[in-house]
């Protein structure tokens, strides 16, 4: 049996060094590749389900740990302010958008089996890669933070006090890095994160308006009263960042390399992708019905950081259905610390030059797992200082999230389109028009924003309010 | 058609399974080879930083609205 051949050459297709030193990492990929190769060998329904099984991982994860706690929160403010109306299609084009995003870093990762910060730094040099590494370790902190937030928010509903409720998710990310071997922590997060749909069932338990919910889905109608406000340009600010965000993009392609997809599997690693954004949009939407009540009950939201409303929601749904509620923040915290911690870890470990890899062992990874640990312990330590603002924290970090995105696509859109790296897996010229409007509309919503901020009164002058 | 028809063995040759399977740029040895740098110039770098600019602007924009909220 040969290696896969590649479908055309590239400045990084070059044959093994002769004596090239294999390591602990190379051969646990090997054996995941190995699976792969013997599925795609057999024919019919099985094999090819078996197949998808084993390439899925990186899109749902992705996608899902992006429904995090920070995100969750402004769904159910999204629900709890504005009811079903303009933002449940919004919600569901801001995922149309993070597909066209992450899609890409699928190609590029298979492509050339090299991480996102590990391109920009070799493409555009140090001093453009320090620039989105400290875009993205910032925002990564900050969002870390909102996650630990939400743990503790979504555990205080069960009377769990706040260095408890960090302690237990510093825990679970420790225990599904246990295992040093990609595959199997991308199993326990994967099953981690299919808790995400929990908030289908209490949307259910809401008895739902499904007429309206088609007619908004339809028509884009009602729009929030009062129109374009600085709230409701945050809370369209929030929605965006809930959904495409600079780690995706460091996340998604690292993983893509860590789990070893090549040319052949980027039609799985889209659907994939697709398959991560709608279940992530259905949890989504589901979010912002279950909270629909509190808008039709004008339920003053503002200070809510996740638990206030499992217990706003309790009077309707039940003690069971709010605590579901309540269990859907913590697993949002929970997936979202895992993966934008990893996220955090790959990109210093691609940049630095050091192992990055979920395969390695404690003792070859020493930097790498110590980073992703120190990530995750010093945002936990910073959530229980007493008196920090923890909602401003909650709703700043998806508003950011925005604002570093058109700056972390413009290097993947050069990236993506780069022949000398990507070879005939360029972008073609609808996937480039795609990715541009993706970017015009992100700056377009921060400009506003930033209107809103220095101007507040002319958005309500400018529409007679 | 069996899988052992087509997938050697770990335990015979580790090495020579590892770099069978594997493409060569997915070993871990072939990230030490640099990938050339690419020169960056004209539009380009304008919209760089343009980006980075509008990035601090923006942030800038933030930090103003987050102390005014507390104050």
């Amino acid at each position: 049996m040969t290696s896969l051949p590649p479908d055309s050459t590239t400045q990084l297709e070059t044959p093994p060094l002769p004596g090239t030193h294999i390591t602990h990492e190379d051969i646990d990929r090997a054996r995941d590749r190995q699976r792969v190769v013997a599925a795609r060998a057999g024919r019919g329904f099985f094999p090819r389900a078996r197949l998808l099984w084993l390439l899925v991982g990186p899109g749902i994860l992705v996608m899902l740990g992006e429904n995090d706690g920070p995100s969750m929160v402004s769904y159910a403010a999204t629900g709890a302010r504005f009811g079903v109306g303009f933002f449940v299609p919004f919600i569901v084009l801001t995922f149309v958008m993070a597909i066209v995003v992450q899609e890409m870093t699928v190609r590029l990762g298979s492509a050339t089996h090299r991480g996102h910060a590990e391109l920009i730094f070799a493409r555009f040099g140090p001093f453009w890669g320090w620039f989105a590494m400290l875009d993205l370790l910032l925002g990564n902190f900050l969002t870390l933070v909102a996650e630990f937030i939400a743990v503790r928010a979504g555990l205080g509903f069960f009377g769990v006090p706040p260095w408890l409720a960090v302690l237990i998710a510093l825990l679970i990310l420790v225990l599904a890095l246990v295992t040093h071997r990609y595959w199997t922590w991308e199993r326990i997060t994967l099953a981690a994160a299919g808790l995400n749909l929990i908030f289908i069932p209490v949307a259910l338990l809401t008895h739902p308006d499904w007429h309206a919910f088609a007619r908004a889905l339809g028509t884009w109608q009602p729009f929030p009263r009062g129109g374009l406000t600085q709230a409701t340009l945050i809370i369209i600010l929030s929605n965006i960042g809930a959904t495409v965000t600079p780690w995706m993009l460091f996340f998604q392609q690292s993983a893509t390399v860590d789990k070893g997809l090549t040319r052949r599997d980027i039609g799985f690693g889209r659907f994939d992708t697709v398959l991560g954004a709608a279940l992530a949009t259905a949890a989504a939407l589901a979010t912002v019905l279950c909270t629909t009540p509190l808008f039709h009950h004008q339920m003053s939201v503002e200070n809510f950081q996740g638990a206030e409303f499992a217990q706003a929601l309790q009077p309707i749904i039940g003690r069971l259905g709010a605590s579901l509620f309540a269990l859907g923040i913590v697993e949002a915290g929970i997936v979202a610390s895992i993966t934008i911690s990893i996220s955090s870890a790959y990109a210093f470990g691609e940049v630095t030059r050091r192992p990055h890899s979920l395969n390695l062992p404690i003792n070859q990874g020493k930097g790498f797992y110590a980073v992703l640990l120190l990530c995750a312990t010093a945002a936990a330590a910073l959530v229980l200082i007493p008196g920090l603002p923890l909602v401003s924290v909650i709703l700043i970090v998806n508003v950011i999230a925005v604002l570093a995105m058109p700056p972390a696509l413009i290097f993947l859109y050069m990236l993506v389109n780069d022949r000398e790296i990507m070879g005939d897996l360029v972008s073609p010229r609808w996937a480039n028009l795609l990715t541009t409007s993706v970017v015009i509309l992100l700056t377009a919503a921060g400009v506003l924003f930033g209107v809103s901020v220095i101007a507040p009164n002319l958005f309500a002058r400018l529409s007679g309010h | 058609m069996t899988r052992n028809d087509h997938i050697p063995e770990p335990e015979n040759s580790q090495d020579s399974f590892v770099t069978t399977v594997l493409e060569p740029d997915q070993l871990s040895e072939a990230h030490k080879r640099p990938v050339p740098r690419r020169q960056l110039r004209g539009p380009l770098l304008l919209v760089l930083w343009l980006m980075r600019i509008y990035l601090l602007f923006m942030i800038a924009v933030v930090v103003y609205q987050v102390w005014s909220g507390l104050h």
